[in-house]
This record gives structure tokens, sequence and C-alpha cells, in this order.
């Protein structure tokens, strides 16, 4: 453990404080301690408990020095548009809202708080307690449970009933189940080796395993205080999670959800400094028994076997600012992706060294990646924040691992969606003005944007159904909706509502590994491992 | 505008469905999106949220609310502000957009 628990020195200090100051001082702690509390309760899930930002910026004295505190108030009470930042009037009084500023404008950017093994054990919740008597098929009609699609909804406060997730058939596009997540979901993963399991995390590190045959919660487990990093191994007996506070990764049993070994993430970055370090991309690979892990601040990549100890290879100088990464060539290539460089590393998993660093745009963000083969050749699709002048889509030949093409579209963009079945790669663009209700979608022959999508909200996270008969995507933000295509006629063909959907996740990828292979890919990495 | 604002409420006077195609929709939607959404939503305001659904709610009453709310005869801190940066047409606009809407 490297650094104190917060919240109890915050006790102690308080418990001082009834011993040593007078009534005022002690008025004031009180104080602070209610704006702790409904800074926790409000705002934290996305900005961070340690005050230092996760999706939505740190809230703190140096990054809010110099601010307005009436400026700070009106968007407290308003909201922010363009953004998830929603409206705290009526739900925070006045005196609320000037207290939070104060509170906010004098907290220095807290030390990363502790959640330990025996933490994360403590807090594994048991919904289901005989498992054995769940229903053996779905009760629901569904022809192939990798028609289902997850939506993971926000809800308009990141927290409360609108936050969940939402099962879709994606042959009726009807709702076929949910489960709520307490604070907004984040990433849906899909077990696959047993269709029924799902794991779902919420944007406060709680992982739900979900049954998807009963669409219920069968167990919870809380990792750590936040972070999107969630990964299945490919025989669908653990689970490994990362978080950004604290610095820390666990594996898990896919199954009870017990932690088994929690790996501190920390090691020396490009410039030759050690420093501890968020998780980035957490994936299991149809490859091998093992997981990768982008540690984003240290830029380097651990291979984590799935074997007794949990051994660790580290790649380093992967770059500087790591964050996602998809899988090619049967899962044993890694494509990582590296926010300040502005690169796509391409690592092989089996020799577990870097082959290439490839340009990727500007502040590249893969998503889950695309790869699609045309014409015996097969090609990733980079989508990127685009913060520079130029705005494109990187294309990479990934066999020569080689830039294609960097295709002109309208804005930055976050989530690239293909399919082997669909003509059109669709990629969201994420500029904040009219702009971000669209969706561009590129020929995969002629590798230009051939049509815009007026989808409506913040338009985000494109995703096919597993046959490729549709796209979906997020209507988000207050768009409130997902919105579903033809993916051919690009005709609109139905809406699903619910409260701010963000990440769209396919039950089919656990068939076809990147979105926009063939599940070819997927069975010759199995013959692979047998011929091994 | 003047003249405009009269005809309007001519028109409304003798019928409202006019009124309401006279408006820009595709103006009220984008208005709409970018002021009134954050809070009310398009179809509805978040469950957990303490704003009004305003999605097919009457045209008149949602013309007559904002106008009131811009020249605040009608009293509310966050409502006063937000409206009073609305013009005439943006009014019309998007209270034919809300009163289209199915909710």
């Amino acid at each position: 453990m490297k650094t104190p628990k917060m919240r109890l020195s915050n006790s102690v200090i308080a418990g001082l404080a009834t011993l040593l100051l007078p009534l005022g001082a002690l008025a004031a702690s009180d104080d602070a301690q209610k704006m702790h509390k409904l800074y926790e309760e409000n705002c934290a899930s996305c900005h961070g408990s340690d005050h230092g930002g996760f999706i939505a910026p740190g809230l703190n004295s140096e990054s809010l020095k110099g601010r307005s505190p009436t400026a700070l108030r009106t968007i407290i009470m308003a909201g922010s548009f363009d953004t998830l930042m929603p409206p705290f009037y009526g739900r925070l009084t006045d005196d609320e809202i000037r207290g939070l500023v104060k509170h906010l404008q004098t907290t220095p950017k807290q030390a990363n708080p502790a959640w330990t093994i025996d933490d994360i054990k403590a807090s594994i919740k048991v919904y289901v307690k005989d498992e054995s008597a769940l229903p053996t098929k779905p009760t629901y009609e569904i022809d192939d449970i990798n028609n289902i699609i997850g939506v993971a909804a926000r809800g308009k406060y990141g927290r409360g009933s609108g936050s969940k997730a939402v099962f879709i058939n994606s042959v009726t596009h009807k709702q076929i189940g949910e489960i709520s997540t307490g604070t907004a979901a984040h990433i849906i993963d899909y077990n696959p080796a047993n269709p029924r399991w799902a794991y779902v995390k919420n944007d406060t590190a709680e992982i739900f395993k979900v049954d998807l045959y009963s669409m219920q919660i069968v167990r919870s487990v809380k990792t750590g205080f936040n972070g999107p990093g969630l990964g299945v191994s490919r025989d669908g007996k653990y689970i490994m999670a990362g978080s950004y506070v604290p610095h820390n990764a666990v594996i898990l049993d896919a199954d009870t959800l017990e932690p088994l070994k929690t790996f501190e993430l920390e090691g020396i970055d490009p410039d030759g400094k050690m420093v501890t370090s968020d998780s980035g991309m957490v994936i299991g690979t149809p490859f091998a028994d093992i997981f990768a892990i982008a540690l984003e601040n240290a830029g380097q990549v651990w291979v984590v076997d799935l074997k007794e100890g949990f051994p660790v290879t580290k790649i380093e100088n992967v770059g500087r600012h790591l964050h996602d990464a998809f899988l090619t060539h049967g899962g044993s290539k890694l494509m990582v992706a590296s926010y300040d460089d502005s690169i796509v590393t391409a690592i092989d998993l089996n020799e577990r060294k870097i082959i290439k660093k490839l340009e990727a745009g500007c502040v590249p963000h893969v998503g889950g990646g695309a790869a699609v083969e045309v014409n015996g050749r097969t090609l990733g699709f980079g989508t990127n924040f685009g913060d520079c002048d130029k705005m494109v889509v990187s294309v990479w030949d990934l066999d020569k691992m080689e830039v294609v093409k960097q295709v002109p579209v309208s804005g930055g963009t976050e989530s690239p969606a293909a399919h082997a079945n669909a003509p059109y790669v669709a990629v969201d663009i994420i500029s904040k003005d009219r702009r971000a209700r669209t969706v561009q979608l590129i020929d995969k022959k002629s590798l230009e944007v051939v049509k815009t999508l007026d989808v409506g909200g913040h338009a985000y996270f494109p995703e096919y159904s597993a046959d490729g008969k549709f796209l979906y995507v997020s209507a988000g933000y207050s768009g409130d909706e997902v919105v579903v295509y033809d993916s051919t006629s690009l005709q609109k063909v139905a809406s699903i509502a619910m409260e701010s959907p963000a990440g769209i996740f396919s039950h089919g990828r656990v068939k076809y590994m990147t979105r926009g292979l063939s599940p070819d890919e997927f069975e010759n990495a199995i013959k692979m491992k047998g011929a091994k | 505008m003047r003249l405009m604002a009269l005809s309007g409420a001519l028109m409304l006077g003798l019928s409202p469905v006019h009124s309401v195609n006279a408006a820009s929709i595709y103006a009220g939607q984008a208005r709409a999106a970018a002021v009134c959404s954050q809070c009310h939503g398009i179809k509805n305001p978040s469950a957990d949220a303490p704003f009004p659904p305003l999605a097919g709610r009457d045209y008149a009453y949602l013309k007559s609310a904002l106008e009131q709310y811009r020249d605040k005869t009608r009293k509310s801190d966050i409502m006063n502000a937000i409206a009073g940066s609305l013009t005439d047409n943006d009014i019309s606009n998007v209270a034919a957009y809300y009163a289209g809407l199915k909710p």
C-alpha cells in the first residue's frame, strides 16, 4: 500500500478537531464533511473521487484557480451544453451549489486512495445464491444469443434510475432486458466460453456479472474507484479489470468474482521517469491464455500469463500516453493507441515485442477498433480526436503494417464500426458543434466518405448487429435514443429510447474478435490454438 | 417584426394549426437541442430530474409560458435567464417543435 487512505485521514482530522478546536472551527469542518459527501454523491463518478478528473475534468484548487465562482455556479446550475454535464438546478439548493464551488476551489487533488485485494473481496455482493436454479435457456424469444446488443446507458446525471445496461434483440430492435448499474454503465463484455454471462462495468468501477438468459445481476464486485479497463480471458475463466483510481489492476475469477491477484501499475516511462500509472485497455485474446493491459502514463503494455502466479512480461516504450487497442491476425497482434505522440503501435503478442509505430492522425482513440478484409488485404481503421488541423481517419494495411490512406472526415472521431457483411465503415464525428449529431460512412473499397447520417443528440459509438444487417448508433447526451439504420440502404428503421446512451456492444464480438473481420478469423485462431 | 407578430396572433386566432406550420420546426429542433433539451430532454426529461416534460404540450401554452418567462411576468431564476436569450422567432419555433413531438 503506497498511499494513505484519504477518507480515513479526513476522519482522523475531524476527530482531532473535536478534541482541540473551538466550536466555530468544528462547524466549519462539519461543513467540509458535508461538501465532501455532496461531491461524492453528485460529482465524483465523472470528475474522480480524488478530484483529479475521469471522463470529465479534474475539479480542485489547482485546476479551478482564478475561475469565477459565479461562472462555476452557473455551470453547476444549468449544466454545460455539448458535454455530459447535467443541470443540478432543483437537485441541489443554491446554498449547496455555492458551498460546493467554495469546496472545489479550496480542495487540492487528493492522494490516490487505496483499494486493496481485501477491499475488493469484501465488496462482493451475491444476488443469486444458487446459479444452478437459473433457467437453462433464454426466457425470451431469440434465434441466436449473438443477436444481443448491449447498450451502456449513462443516465442524465451519470447515476440514478437512468443508469443501466440495456439489452436489445438486434433482429427485432426490441428491448429484451435491462439491469440497473447505480452509476453510469461504461463497458459491456461477454464471456466467450459461456454465452449466458455478460460483465458490465460502471463509472465507479463496479463489475456486474449478468445472466443474459434471465436478464438479471447474479453477482457484483467493486474493483476500484473508476477506470474503464475490462477484459475476459478466452477460456471464460478470468476477468481482468484496471483502474485510474487507484493505480492498479486485478484478475478475478470470472465465475465468483473473487479477486485472485492485484497488480500495482508503475514503471519507467519513455522519458526514463518512474511513474505510477492509470490503467488503459485490458484485453483477452483468442490467440492465447493471456491478458494484455496498457499502462497509460508509463507507456508500457504488460502481458499477463494466465498460469500459476500470473507472471508479467513488460513491453516498454510503446508510446507516451496509451489508451485503447484492438486485435488482429487471430488475436496475435495488438494495435495500441497512444494519445500524446499520435501513433498506433503494433505489438506482436507471440514475440511480446513492438512491431512498428504507425502514424494515426491526431490523438488516436480507436474505441473497439475495426478491421476489414478488402481485396486480400486486411485494413485497420483508426479514429482519433483530431484536435489538430487535419481531420482524418487512418487506414492501415495490417499485414504490411503501413499507412494506406488518411481519409478526410468532417471532424474528430472516437470509435469505428465495421462488419464483414456491411459495405461501410461507420465513424462518429465528435467535434463540439452540429457535427456531433452525425456519423460518417466510409466505403470499404473506395476508402472515401460516401454519406453523413444526422443521428441527433451527440451521436457516438456505432456498432453493427451480429449479422451485419443493421447499424446501431447512440444519440447520446440529450438525444436519449439509440437509432437503428439498415446498413446498406442507410434508412432509419427503429429507435430505442433510453437516457444518455453511450457505448454499444454486440454479443457478436465474441465471434469475430475485432469488428469487421469475418468469424473465420476467429475460427482460424481456435485452430491455431489446437495446432500449437 | 411587429407585423409578423401581429399576423401570427391573427392566424393563431383563426387556426392554431396554421400558425404552428408557419413556425420552422427545423429551426425549433436546433434551438431545442441547444437550449432546452439539456434540462427538459427531447421526448422526456431525465427520470431523476425536477424539470417538466415539454413534448406534446399545447403550442399556445408553450409560447405564452416562454414569453412570460422572458418578460419576467412569470418568475423563475433559471427560466428568466434562459428565455431572456430567445427571440420571438425562437419562441414560436421551439414551441412548434415541442408541440409536434409525441411524448
